[in-house]
């Protein structure tokens, strides 16, 4: 037995711990393929993806400048999505975990769904319906924006969720 | 392979949730000390070492660089290899590389994760493309959760089959010393009492967060038959990436699509001959994040037929003492220091080989072993390890 | 070695201080779509791909996961060295040599511009000994420029003349970021950034990618009459804690070019060698460098740079394309500088061609005053 065995568990003296936290900051850029869905997003309420030339699958989240099944070059053909669907699969978060982006514990957020959209494209978002035994697979949903201009600019994030409609 | 390598060396830490009696390179050098001494070498032997961790999660960058000296690499060749949940595997793979390649004779691969530096689940969040899936990713768990779901709906799996897992992992957990979670569950009621992270997945169904490390060394066949009396020859890898699902998750809620485990295997079992999984190969260490996971992987790697993994642990197939041993270690929902996660799986499955597992070693004689990782939306890496040529 | 590894096609991006146009996949992209053409191949004829990227960096956890798609490793194998690009590139040889892939695509890339780069390169630092001393590359830098020059007696005027030839050369590098027409006075007269590193003796921020393709011997013959070879490569590991090291000479570099060195069949570097591209972020580190590299002996770096063998036409070109301190991304600058020995030794390289080079150095560092080391030696031959 090495000396790392469980005989030598950590206990008994108190250790001496150094904190400190490390704040890091980033300035990402969208890109050209990103970037046009944050412009589309933020000046037209739209969400677009591009097409595959030879696959003609589109690409929504997120989008690439290759194509990850055909490996070609994915060109510059793009399609308005639909924004209504239904519920394919949903989950929902019990345990407040950490956000890594904000450094604050989330407590119940909207359900991650992924939500199959009118045109047969998979589209992951959040659900707005919290409370979980109101939801179900197959039931409809449409995206709602975020309808004030200069809130917007987050891209995805534009939509802010996706809400149950009756039809 | 140009040259054959073999491992005549492995050791590592014990797996725990907190290591405040020891600093980061201390730890590793547990790991170290415990190889060499396995393989009855000293630092001086070593030729060349490859660094395996996930740097994200401690907030290091060039995590290798610290621990130089307490590995014993001052003077000597060596780099680090990052990435998802495979790199371990990745790491072992070119130490091989570079000692079939003839550039080496003896090669360390290093691996670790102290998570009580960081936190797992925020790191893991973090590979959401920031940008563009913020707020989206739950750390794994969630990514897993749903993975759960589209195995529940496809293959009829229940509740009670994760929870058979889980105890099946307890059980081989508690039989390894060095293993993070021996919880000594007594059945089902303790799974059922477990609450949920991210529905469907209970804590008991996920892995831990593990401060441990994991060491193998690496020699060619000539040096391998003087170094052990027992060497564990390499002999085939692989490793298969794959973009997300097209539902944007690992799992396939569709049923339709490809896995990258089925490529793997299929790539790795043709190249050696392997038609009959469960006959010509006699246990598998798989990393399976979930108990969900283990049970799809099962059929993924082709242990058995389509959406009948859950058949497997209900018939007690992948027991210590089953037909087909899977994780006789307790496995990843039992440890997992994540950069270390697939060189442990590699480890484990060598000692089954030469039969040094001790008290979690498998009923069946082990002459050929698989061992797995999984990493980032799916990837994986398989080795196929054997006690001759 | 027994059998050889040719790089078969490399490409640079133009190195840019902010490519705020272009998002890492892209700008890595770039690079790849380039290599690609070059060699007559698609991303489906790769069987591995090395990438080489740092989370810290792209401040992202796996930060490969946004390249997956650009390198088409989908059902493919993809591995990320989290160094210099020159140790990607030590990888995969390993792979091409083991027989364990024939063709493997490399890219390195980098955007420094959307990091704060100090902050970053604190974490390199031991987290509870020196990460609180607040020190960053640069300050690490002055104290291994302030030992190294003050135990050989090495000028600031030695140093800037390293800083003069390579912002010069750069004029000819097409992908150079900051090509500069300088004098000696103006770099030791810059702002003074951690004494004695100035803001001329180090490079500016940098953006931008590099990538090659490298494979068997048998298939290269089949892609291209332009053959550049891996002679010999090796590198190194040095001590992480300052105070145990001495910084005045840098043993992990003597090592790997000695090493390489032997791989390759070289025992007089000084006349073997054709052309070197070093990797140098700091003035101080060409004479030191050049030292660990066998051009010369301990302590006489600083002679070597004041006389004229450097320059063009000089018995050992160095840099011909400026170098790293032109402008170059840490991570990207050692792949960068086998991109230029690649050009030199195919009688690519334009106005910065070295006539007749045959065999040449490129050299690569990572981490804290060069803690690592890396060495490759290529010949056309």
């Amino acid at each position: 037995m090495s000396e790392g065995s469980p005989t030598k568990k950590a206990e008994g003296p108190e250790y001496i711990r150094i904190e400190f936290d490390l704040p890091r900051h980033y300035n990402w850029s969208t890109g050209r393929y990103l970037g046009k869905v944050y412009a589309e997003a933020k000046e037209n309420k739209k969400m677009v993806a591009p097409r595959c030339p030879t696959c003609k699958h589109l690409w929504a989240r997120p989008p690439a400048p290759v194509c990850p099944k055909c490996k070609v070059d994915m060109g510059w053909d793009w399609v308005e999505l639909p924004l209504t669907g239904t519920i394919f699969q949903y989950t929902y978060q019990v345990y407040p975990l950490w956000d890594p982006h904000e450094g604050e514990r989330w407590s119940n957020p909207h359900p991650p769904a992924i939500i199959l959209l009118d045109n047969g494209i998979y589209f992951r978002h959040l659900l707005e319906e919290t409370d979980t035994k109101k939801l179900k697979e197959g039931m409809r949903v449409q995206a709602v924006w975020e309808e004030d201009y200069e809130k917007r600019g987050k891209g995805f994030q534009d939509i802010l969720y996706f809400r149950t409609i009756e039809e | 392979m140009a040259g054959r390598v073999a491992i005549v060396g492995v050791g590592q830490t014990h797996h725990t949730s907190r290591r405040d009696d020891v600093n980061l390179p201390e730890m590793v050098g547990e790991a170290v000390r415990a190889a060499l001494a396995d393989a009855q070498l000293s630092k001086k032997d070593i030729e060349a070492f490859i660094f395996s961790n996930m740097e994200s999660f401690e907030g290091l960058l060039l995590p290798d660089h610290g621990m130089i000296t307490e590995v014993g690499a001052t003077g000597k060749p060596g780099l680090k290899v990052t990435g998802g949940g495979t790199t371990g595997s990745e790491a072992v793979g070119e130490a091989c590389n570079l000692v079939s390649a003839g550039l080496y004779d003896i090669t360390m691969v290093v691996s670790w994760q102290k998570h009580d530096c960081g936190d797992a689940t925020a790191g893991i969040s973090a590979a959401a493309v920031p940008i563009a899936a913020k707020g989206l990713v739950v750390g794994a768990v969630s990514e897993f959760a749903k993975q759960a779901l589209s195995y529940i709906n496809q293959s009829g799996a229940r509740e009670e089959h994760a929870a058979m897992v889980r105890l099946k992992a307890d059980r081989c957990a508690c039989r390894n010393p060095y293993a993070h979670l021996r919880l000594g569950l007594k059945g089902l009621d303790d799974y059922l009492q477990s609450g949920y992270l991210v529905w469907p997945i209970r804590m008991l169904d996920f892995c831990p967060q593990s401060c441990g490390a994991c060491v193998v060394i690496l020699a060619s066949e000539e040096r391998a038959k003087k170094i052990h009396k027992k060497p564990v020859w390499v002999v085939d890898f692989e490793v298969a990436h794959q973009e997300p699902f097209s539902a944007g998750s690992f799992g396939d809620p569709t049923g339709t699509e490809t896995y990258s485990q089925d490529v793997a295997a299929a790539r790795l079992y043709k190249r050696n001959g392997i038609t009959d999984v469960r006959k010509q190969v006699d246990m598998a260490e798989i990393y399976e994040p979930s108990t969900w996971e283990e049970m799809s992987l099962y059929e993924h790697f082709h242990f058995c037929e389509k959406n009948e993994g859950w058949k497997l642990i209900e018939k007690g197939v992948t027991e210590i003492e089953g037909e087909f041993p899977v994780n006789p270690s307790g496995g990843v929902i039992a440890s997992n220091p994540i950069g270390a996660t697939p060189v442990l799986r590699i480890a484990e499955a060598a000692l089954q080989i030469r039969g040094d597992a001790g008290e979690h070693q498998v009923t069946r004689d082990v002459k050929t072993a698989i061992a797995t990782s999984l990493g980032g939306p799916n990837w994986t890496a398989m080795f196929l390890l054997k006690r001759s040529l | 070695m027994a059998e050889r590894v040719a790089i078969v096609a490399v490409a640079q991006t133009k190195y840019h201080p902010n490519r705020a146009d272009v998002s890492e996949e892209e700008l890595a992209y770039e690079a790849i779509k380039q290599v690609l053409e070059e060699a007559g191949l698609t991303l489906s004829d790769m069987d591995s791909a090395i990438t080489c990227c740092q989370d810290a960096y792209d401040g992202r956890t796996i930060a490969s996961l946004s390249l997956q798609r650009v390198v088409g490793a989908h059902f493919g194998h993809e591995l990320t060295v989290a160094e210099d690009g020159i140790n990607a590139a030590y990888v995969a040889m390993a792979e091409v040599l083991s027989g364990h892939f024939e063709t493997v695509l490399l890219v390195s890339h980098m955007k420094e511009s959307q990091a704060e780069k100090s902050v970053i390169e604190n974490c390199a630092f031991d987290a509870i000994l020196m990460r609180q001393l607040g020190l960053d590359y640069t300050s690490a830098a002055a104290l291994q420029a302030k030992r190294y020059t003050d135990k050989y007696g090495i000028t600031p005027e030695q140093c800037a003349k390293a800083v003069v030839r390579n912002r010069r050369n750069a004029r000819n590098n097409p992908f150079a970021q900051e090509p500069l027409d300088i004098t000696v006075d103006d770099v030791i007269r810059s702002r003074m950034l951690a004494s004695p590193i100035r803001l001329l003796d180090t490079k500016p921020i940098s953006d931008g990618s590099c990538a090659m393709i490298m494979t068997t011997e048998e298939k290269a013959k089949k892609l291209t009459k332009k053959l550049v070879w891996i002679a010999g490569v090796s590198n190194c590991y040095e001590t992480h804690y300052l105070g145990d090291r001495e910084l005045a000479d840098c043993d992990a570099l003597v090592k790997a070019a000695k090493k390489a060195y032997s791989m390759a069949g070289i025992d007089d570097p000084l006349s073997q060698i054709d052309v070197a591209e070093i990797s140098t972020e700091y003035s101080y580190q060409e004479p030191l460098w050049l030292e660990g590299l066998g051009f010369c002996g301990r302590g006489e770096g600083g002679k070597l740079v004041d006389s004229i063998s450097l320059e063009m036409g000089g018995q050992l070109p160095v840099n011909p394309s400026g170098g790293v301190l032109p402008g170059n991304p840490n991570g990207v600058a050692g792949m960068a500088r086998i991109a230029e020995s690649v050009l030199q030794l195919r009688g690519e390289a334009g106005t910065r061609q070295v006539d007749g080079a045959k065999v040449a150095l490129a050299h690569g560092y990572t981490g804290i005053c060069g803690q690592h080391q890396a060495v490759m030696i290529l010949s056309n031959m």
